[in-house]
């Protein structure tokens, strides 16, 4: 397990403010953030590699933060994995071993193991010139595994690879974690990778840790705007709640827990009782667009729009729709030819309450 | 003609040739002296120069002088380049430049302000006087004049070198059980290596050809502190025009073996790191 309390260090006009997260042991957590929010850092903090202002760092119960690196048993690969270019890979994966003095036939073993592990035997005898970026990724992996650490930290460790290999990579590191049951922080900007191997995750912002969940509660509970939007919510509103006392008893309902809030013309109706302004986040999956014209539109939270743009993004369409409010909605291939948008641009879009969530705070 | 990249046009020709017709031009021009010197220089003069018991002398004094000054610069050059590499203090920026002050120093002024330090000064009269390390017209004062003249190269050279070790080589280092001075020898040295060897190189002939301060500080008594770039100075001084230059191309054919030996074993060095 890792655990860190208030973690706080600054570096010229940077700070890490005040970090506290927990890691249960065994777990996959992915700590998201753009560049230069923090999360190198980050790591480099619970490496020792960097002497925290204040805060403490613990990893299986054990304070480690007045502790050098050497004696955290932390495995670190760093981003571009820093392999060592004048040993060989069977040099670079035994460094560790031989640093700690271990026999040469226990060297040979724990090598020879963790090489089968991660598939690279072939490799030992190679310099690390030459290799490919996914060779080199799982040289620096082994190096990190073979003194059999109890937490795994990984810097960026896809980044410089291919697509294609890149999932590999992932669907490999998400198997070792596994196999090893070990507690792993894995850093990165992109969502694909988070989604392909975290079992929780965070998001840093500017040295701030934004938010803590699974993928599922960042994509649809995000606490804030940053979140929502890194977690790439495009349809992020502000509205003004309708007081009770305004609204008939027919359309709040009776013993009704919902929220009335007007946006622009409309009024839409949001699960739970708001006051004021509030500001909410519709995931663009969670628009759903029909064919139809203003004319169909009868129930709430059923509004007109006009389909205005839309872009073949592989998996997905994105649609940019005009309406009363400005709408962005992913669709499958087959329900965009569905709505055969060329011919009719007119449709009609539905936002379910349950499916607008309400930024806490604002 | 080889080269890492692909040639693609005539204007990449054009490009290439205009590069080589640089290096060619400076290449023939320093071959152009040389042969010159040696048309120059007669049976006679390499015989004296073969023969001289007092130019045998003045040879093994550059060698073993240069050498000793390539290595105390070296001992030097190591820990100063990587303190001024990795670490910030305060004054840094002034630690630097002093550092490479004795490279713009004229020559001649090493020689004369380690002539005034050893006489003029308390500490350098105690150091000589007191303490009994001599170094004013003695052997070990060529040393020391080589090294204020020369050491600033091996420890720039060194600093760069430690300056293009990524840091977190070291880091990862740490992590997988090094200490400091650990990941110093195990990685950053070793990835230094190429570079301190190349400053090492350049300490060494600056030492080796060194004149203008031995000079003023050691003189150059013959049998006693004399080195072949002082003893060139003589023979011309004296007339001895053909001697002076077969002593200079003894000097350029001892320096292109050193520069090559210093090579290949500081290649092979590496390895053993």
């Amino acid at each position: 397990m890792i655990r860190t309390e208030q973690i706080s260090f600054h570096i010229g006009t940077f700070a890490l403010q005040g970090v506290s997260c927990q890691i249960p042991t065994g777990q996959y957590f992915v700590l998201l953030g753009p560049p230069g929010s923090g999360k190198t850092i980050f790591l480099e903090c619970l490496c020792g590699l960097k002497k925290i202002d204040s805060g403490r760092v613990y990893i299986d119960g054990r304070e480690v933060t007045a502790l050098e690196p050497r004696a955290r048993n932390i495995g670190y690969v760093p981003q571009d994995y820093a392999l060592f270019p004048h040993l060989s890979v069977e040099q670079n994966i035994a460094f560790g071993l031989r640093v700690h003095n271990f026999s040469h036939k226990d060297i040979m073993d724990r090598v020879t193991e963790i090489a089968d592990l991660l598939e690279i035997r072939h490799l030992l005898p190679r310099r690390i010139e030459g290799l490919s970026g996914g060779e080199k990724q799982r040289v620096a992996l082994a190096r990190a595994l073979v003194l059999q650490p109890k937490v795994l930290l990984l810097d960026e460790p896809v980044c410089a690879l291919d697509e294609a290999t890149r999932q590999e990579v992932c669907a490999q590191l998400f198997r070792i974690q596994r196999r090893l049951g070990l507690t792993t922080i894995h850093v990165s900007h992109n969502l694909e990778e988070a989604f392909s191997v975290a079992d929780r995750a965070a998001i840093l912002h500017q040295g701030l840790l934004q938010q803590v969940g699974t993928l599922s509660e960042l994509l649809r509970e995000p606490n804030s705007e940053f979140v929502a939007r890194f977690m790439r919510c495009e349809n992020i509103f502000c509205g003004q709640a309708v007081p009770p006392f305004l609204l008939s008893q027919e359309s709040t309902g009776a013993g009704s827990c919902d929220t009335k809030v007007k946006v622009g013309n409309i009024q839409l109706r949001l699960s739970g009782r708001y006051n004021g302004q509030v500001k909410f986040t519709i995931r663009p999956e969670d628009v759903l667009v029909f064919s139809g014209s203003g004319d169909d539109v009868q129930n709430e939270n059923v509004v007109p729009a006009r389909l205005q743009r839309w872009r073949d993004c592989g998996s997905y369409v994105r649609i940019e729709l005009d309406g009363p409010v400005n709408l962005v909605a992913h669709m499958t291939h087959a329900a965009f030819a569905e709505l055969q948008a060329k011919h009719r641009p007119d449709v009609i879009v539905m936002l379910r309450p349950e499916n607008i969530h309400v930024l806490p705070g604002f | 003609m080889t080269s890492n990249s692909p040639m693609r046009g005539w204007h990449d020709s054009i490009f290439a040739a205009a590069f080589f017709l640089f290096m060619a031009v400076f290449i023939i021009f320093i071959l152009i002296l040389l042969i010159s010197d040696i048309f120059y220089i007669d049976k006679k003069a390499v015989i004296e120069v073969i023969t001289s018991r007092y130019i045998r002398h003045a040879l093994w004094m550059s060698i073993w002088t240069s050498f000793t000054t390539a290595g105390i610069a070296l001992f030097f050059a190591v820990p100063t380049g990587y303190v001024l590499s990795r670490f910030r203090f305060p004054g840094h920026a002034l630690a630097n430049s002093i550092v490479d002050l004795p490279i713009v120093f004229p020559p001649l002024v090493v020689g004369l302000t380690l002539l005034v330090f050893f006489s003029q000064t308390a500490l350098g009269r105690w150091i000589q006087e007191d303490l009994g390390l001599e170094f004013v017209f003695q052997p070990k004062g060529i040393v020391l004049c080589q090294f204020v003249a020369a050491a600033s190269l091996a420890i720039r050279s060194a600093k760069t070198a430690f300056d293009d070790v990524d840091r977190r080589h070291e880091n990862v280092a740490l992590t997988l059980g090094c200490t400091q001075w650990g990941s110093f020898r195990r990685i950053c040295l070793p990835l230094a290596w190429n570079g301190i060897i190349a400053g090492g190189i350049l300490t060494w002939a600056r030492a080796f050809g060194l004149f203008g301060p031995l000079m003023i500080f050691v003189g150059s008594f013959r049998g006693r502190t004399e080195v072949l770039s002082t003893t060139i100075f003589l023979e011309q001084s004296v007339g001895n025009l053909e001697v002076a230059l077969a002593i200079a191309l003894l000097l350029i054919f001892v320096a292109l073996i050193a520069i090559t030996v210093i090579r290949l074993i500081g290649g092979s060095a590496v390895a053993k790191l």
